[in-house]
């Protein structure tokens, strides 16, 4: 899937504890579709709200976003909600995993939610979870799995629908080296294996290494 | 303090909406206590202040149930030298004609009464002495002395449109009687008892129109000392007692002491769901800000003052809620008085409820029992929050589970409660009160409430399967999230289960009893016709017939037999019991008396006639403990008789107890040969709407009498009957609003502190309204578990209080009775609140900023 901003600017509006802060300020850039991108910069520099904006979690303030041909910033919610369903893959810091489902049924979410048939979702997440090295944690509650392996299945829940666009933001800052190091290499297997493009934010020179190329950010501003 | 602002003050304000609901959910308990309370007091205090007023300034009196002879008087005169003031006095009811409304009758020495009573005269017959007037001369009073005079105070003369000289036609003890307004009385002393419905009279006068020659009801006295009172024990007649008139006022106290109980500790089911919903409010704010805990108890913060702050928390809800609460029962004793007001009227005695007034001593009970209970509800979860470590509180998404070990503990605790519920139930009551039942059911619920988290874990896990096949992934992730939260999840669930119990405990209960009762007086009430000296039922004890009437009407062609049915209230003890009478050989005949013991009445009939036995109700048999072969002593006009019981039969009219003889035995014993109502039985063919017509018009005009079919008798008891449980299912309809706000509290709780979850599930492509009916599936769940427990915890309360609580307060066998469709139409509302309560917090779910709540990462 193809990424491109026009002039984008985002500023959060103000709460009652602080006044409103901008965070992006006339951002264009473009991303091919099928590149696997690094987003790199310091903390607070505007990292995570382009990947929300890119991942149509929120709107830009001004300017214009198109994933592919749609332009995602007048698109109304309902339809926001199913393009993240549908076409775009999440990896957090924190895996997120759902806590009350276990590590099957959280790989099988973004399935059940395209509302796919119950033979359909045992084969894919059986296949995905065999990717990730997984098949014996299918019955696990997250709570019972270490960082490493959180990690992997979020991985799984992020590409079992086969999206055209995966986003990973810090997919390596809550893990050790060793692990941090595994999931690197599986995000790139994976790219490497389907057309998805793939957008990570990082600020770990070893993990912007492994994308074809870097997006330099620095105060809401890119910057090379 | 500044613990205390940044874990209790400043979130309190913050969150308004968990703030109002759990101040709404205490006031509203504590309302229901206050207004039970007010309108109690007020109906009591009417009936108090009557009797003082009446009373004026007598220390003591000589009481008769049967009345006096006034000879009496004449041995009490050498007293007089030492002190010793007394006055004559009939006391009787009588009733309006015109209006058939009650009127009490006071006849007094109008001379001698001055030292007892305070009467000031607003005018007299022969001129007016009110306002600056001069007052009439003596001569003038001499016209109250007649014996068709009635002096009546000035606020019935304008009810009623009375003038001096006006003519009141009166009912009294089967007497009809045209009295004359001679006098009217200033709103003071006795002229303010009953609600300013009493007509006074002098005593010879009242003597002679209403049949009591040579008669007294009681001589009120004022006794100077102990040495004068030991004089006046040793005259005293064999049926009469000296006693202190407030002596009365306890005696009505304790017969209305089970009703009242029964009030509060319906009121109390409201405080206790209140109290579920304090402990769920805090233990949801150290759940909330258990990081702010950790930090806090990192930088020095002791256990202790942990403790205290939440504890604080506690009682800022309570205090605040009790202050609302209190007013807001002011407001609603007003209907609740209503309410009671006619149970009180149709059961017990007579007496007009006075205005409401919050006294100090209830605003103070209000305020200390929502109090206190919501720092008690406050102090489980404010011990955990001092006793947790600190690293363990800073950790991100701690999961707030019930351990599998310590559900386990809690389901013994829960089996031990069961277990101790059993063994209480087998105590006797005390002083009437079952306190044992009360305890009985406290356990129960604390059984329940013990058992929810295994239940909620249990039914959550069964439903799993089948929400996922409903609602797909939606369902699955409602029926998880349930018990990923148990401890708030449970403690909603138990307060709702227990309003829910309640509800169907109380459903039961009434379903069974109003089932016992129709079958009891289809069995009971088989003659065709009652003939009454009043209309409706409640008007029976204040207008009387004439034994005359007994002879009339057995001269009617197409009556088989007549009943002549007379009751009067007797002291037994420390209670005042019923005797009532009629006629054993009809009965036997005709009747069909249900009986306990023997199991059937004929025999037993007809030995009671023979040896001049009574049959005792099965309250009396229970209160008294009394069964067949003992005897019963009552006081009579030959001073204290023993008769011997024959029968024990089932009587659901009356809880204080009933001793029945036959209509010769009881003219014998009280010389009272008067009529309350005629039962009779139509000769085969005739029909009770034609002899209705024609015994009214033979009987109207002589007697006053009023016909009234069996079916308008049938359908009067039920009324009654219907009227008296409004108030308890009104009770306990608050005590489910207050749990379903706990759900609302609990569910927008559960979605603030999910909103990152929510969040999540929102970005991984679930649309807003999928979040929505998540979470109004979650509230249906809950909804669901707690009819579940509800329905289970119903029926052994039910059970509890028709066999221990009921059998022990009031004395009655009711068959158990289900009333399915009613069970089922509060249990769907009950379902369906808890829907309606995951409305507001879905909404709140629907509008989570996703940005805001991933900001972390």
């Amino acid at each position: 899937m193809r990424v491109r901003l026009e002039h984008v600017t985002h500023i959060y509006p103000a709460t009652d504890e602080s006044p409103p802060v901008q965070v992006l300020t006339d951002v264009s850039l473009e991303i091919r579709s099928g590149d696997f991108v690094v987003v790199m910069g310091a903390s607070g520099s505007g990292k995570s709200t382009l990947l929300n904006l890119i991942g149509a979690v929120d709107r830009p303030t001004s300017g214009r976003l198109f994933l592919g041909d749609q332009e995602t910033s007048s698109l109304p919610e309902s339809a926001l909600t199913m393009l993240r369903r549908q076409s775009i893959g999440f990896i957090f810091q924190f895996f997120n995993l759902i806590p009350t489902l276990n590590v099957f049924e959280n790989v099988a979410f973004p399935l059940s939610l395209n509302g796919r048939g119950r033979g359909e979702i045992d084969g894919r997440v059986r296949e995905v979870l065999d990717r990730v090295g997984l098949p014996h944690r299918a019955t696990h509650f997250p709570g019972e799995l270490a960082g490493g392996e959180m990690q992997r299945v979020a991985i799984g829940r992020a590409i079992i629908h086969r999206p055209s666009l995966i986003l990973a933001d810090e997919p390596t800052g809550n893990l050790d080296s060793r692990n941090g190091e595994m999931v690197l290499d599986l995000i790139r297997s994976l790219h490497d294996e389907s057309a998805a493009t793939v957008v990570m934010a990082t600020h770990s020179d070893r993990a912007a290494s492994r994308g074809d190329y870097i997006i330099h950010i620095a105060d809401g501003q890119v910057t090379r | 303090m500044s613990l205390l602002r940044a874990l209790v003050l400043r979130p309190m304000v913050r969150e308004k909406i968990r703030t109002t609901l759990t101040v709404l959910g205490i006031a509203v308990g504590v309302a229901v206590v206050v207004a039970i309370a007010l309108s109690n007091q007020s109906a009591l205090r009417a009936f108090r202040e009557s009797v003082d007023a009446v009373a004026g300034r007598a220390n003591y009196q000589i009481a008769s149930d049967v009345g006096i002879d006034e000879n009496l008087l004449i041995a009490l005169q050498p007293l007089w030298s030492r002190g010793l003031r007394f006055a004559p006095v009939i006391d009787i009811d009588g009733m309006v004609e015109a209006s058939q409304t009650p009127i009490r009758i006071l006849g007094v020495d109008l001379l001698s009464d001055i030292h007892f009573r305070d009467y000031r005269y607003a005018s007299i017959l022969s001129g007016t002495s009110a306002g600056g007037a001069p007052a009439p001369s003596p001569a003038r009073y001499l016209d109250l002395f007649r014996t068709d005079s009635i002096i009546v105070p000035a606020t019935f003369a304008a009810e009623h449109r009375l003038r001096l000289g006006s003519p009141l036609a009166l009912s009294v003890l089967g007497h009809q009687t045209t009295m004359i307004v001679r006098g009217i009385l200033e709103p003071r002393g006795p002229a303010t008892a009953f609600n300013g419905s009493i007509g006074i009279v002098d005593i010879a006068a009242a003597q002679k129109q209403f049949g009591r020659l040579g008669q007294l009801t009681r001589v009120d006295l004022i006794v100077p000392g102990e040495e004068v009172r030991s004089a006046i024990a040793r005259l005293l007649p064999p049926n009469a007692r000296l006693e202190r008139p407030s002596r009365r006022n306890e005696r009505v106290e304790k017969m209305l002491r089970a009703f009242r109980v029964n009030l509060f500790a319906l009121a109390g089911v409201a405080l206790l769901v209140g109290m579920f919903l304090v402990y769920n409010t805090v233990l949801i704010s150290i759940l909330r800000r258990r990081k702010d805990v950790g930090v806090l108890m990192t930088l020095g913060a002791s256990p202790g003052q942990i403790f205290a702050a939440f504890l604080a928390e506690g009682l800022l809800f309570g205090a605040a809620g009790s202050v609302i609460g209190i007013f807001l029962g002011d407001a609603l004793a007003f209907l609740i008085l209503r309410l009671i007001g006619r149970t009180i009227n149709a059961l017990y005695v007579t007496s007009e409820p006075q205005a409401i007034v919050l006294t100090p001593t209830i605003a103070l009970v209000g305020a200390a029992v929502g109090t206190l209970l919501s720092l008690i509800a406050a102090i489980q979860p404010s011990v955990e929050a001092a006793h947790v470590r600190p690293s363990i509180l800073i950790r991100t998404g701690l999961q707030q589970r019930v351990g599998r070990a310590r559900r386990s503990v809690l389901a013994i605790s829960a089996v031990l409660c069961f277990a101790a519920a059993a063994a209480v139930c087998r105590l006797p009551p005390v002083d009437g009160i079952s306190i044992a039942g009360y305890l009985a059911v406290l356990l129960v619920v604390a059984g329940f409430s013990l058992l929810s988290p295994l239940i909620v874990t249990v039914v959550s896990s069964a439903l799993r399967k089948p929400m996922r096949a409903a609602w797909g992934m939606v369902g699955q992730l409602a029926s998880a999230s349930i018990p990923a939260s148990l401890r708030r999840t449970s403690i909603a669930c138990a307060a709702l289960a227990l309003a829910t119990g309640m509800m169907v405990a109380v459903a039961l209960m009434v379903g069974s009893f109003r089932e016992t009762v129709r079958v009891w007086v289809d069995q009971t009430v088989s003659s065709d016709l009652w003939l009454r000296p009043a209309k409706g039922l409640s008007n029976a004890d204040i207008a009387l017939f004439p034994a005359s009437i007994v002879d009339d009407l057995r001269r009617v062609p197409f009556i088989a037999a007549v009943d002549p049915i007379r009751g009067r209230d007797v002291t037994y003890g420390d209670s005042i019991i019923a005797v009532g009478s009629g006629d054993f050989d009809v009965v036997g005949r005709y009747g069909n008396l249900p009986m306990v013991t023997p199991r059937s009445s004929q025999p037993a009939l007809q030995d009671a006639l023979l040896r001049k036995c009574v049959f005792v109700s099965e309250s009396f048999a229970l209160k008294f403990h009394k069964r067949v072969g003992d005897s019963v002593e009552l006081p009579t006009m030959r001073g204290v008789e023993r008769f011997p019981i024959t029968g024990v039969y089932r009587d659901y009219s009356n809880d204080r107890g009933v001793v029945v003889m036959d209509r010769g035995l009881f003219i014998r014993a009280f010389q009272d040969d008067k009529i309350n109502t005629v039962v009779l039985y139509l000769k085969k063919g005739v029909a009770p709407e034609e002899a209705r017509k024609k015994l009214e018009a033979a009987f109207g005009p002589k007697y006053h009498a009023f016909a009234v079919l069996n079916r308008e008798i049938r359908a009067e008891v039920m009324k009654i009957f219907d009227q008296t449980f409004v108030i308890t299912y009104a009770l306990l309809a608050v005590a489910v609003i207050v749990a379903v706000l706990g759900i609302v509290n609990t569910l927008a709780a559960l979605i603030l502190e999910r909103s990152r979850e929510l969040a999540l599930l929102r970005i991984l492509g679930m649309s807003p309204i999928e979040v929505r009916r998540m979470i109004l599936l979650e509230s249906s769940i809950l909804g669901l578990i707690s009819i579940m427990v509800g329905l289970a915890t119903g029926y052994v309360l039910s059970w509890i209080l028709i066999y221990v609580i009921n059998k022990q307060s009031f004395g009655w066998t009711i068959e158990f009775h289900a009333p399915l469709r009613l069970i089922a139409v509060s249990l769907s509302i009950t379902f369906l609140a808890s829907i309606l309560a995951g409305i507001f917090p879905s909404r709140l779910a629907g509008r989570i900023q996703l940005p805001t709540a991933i900001q972390g990462e």
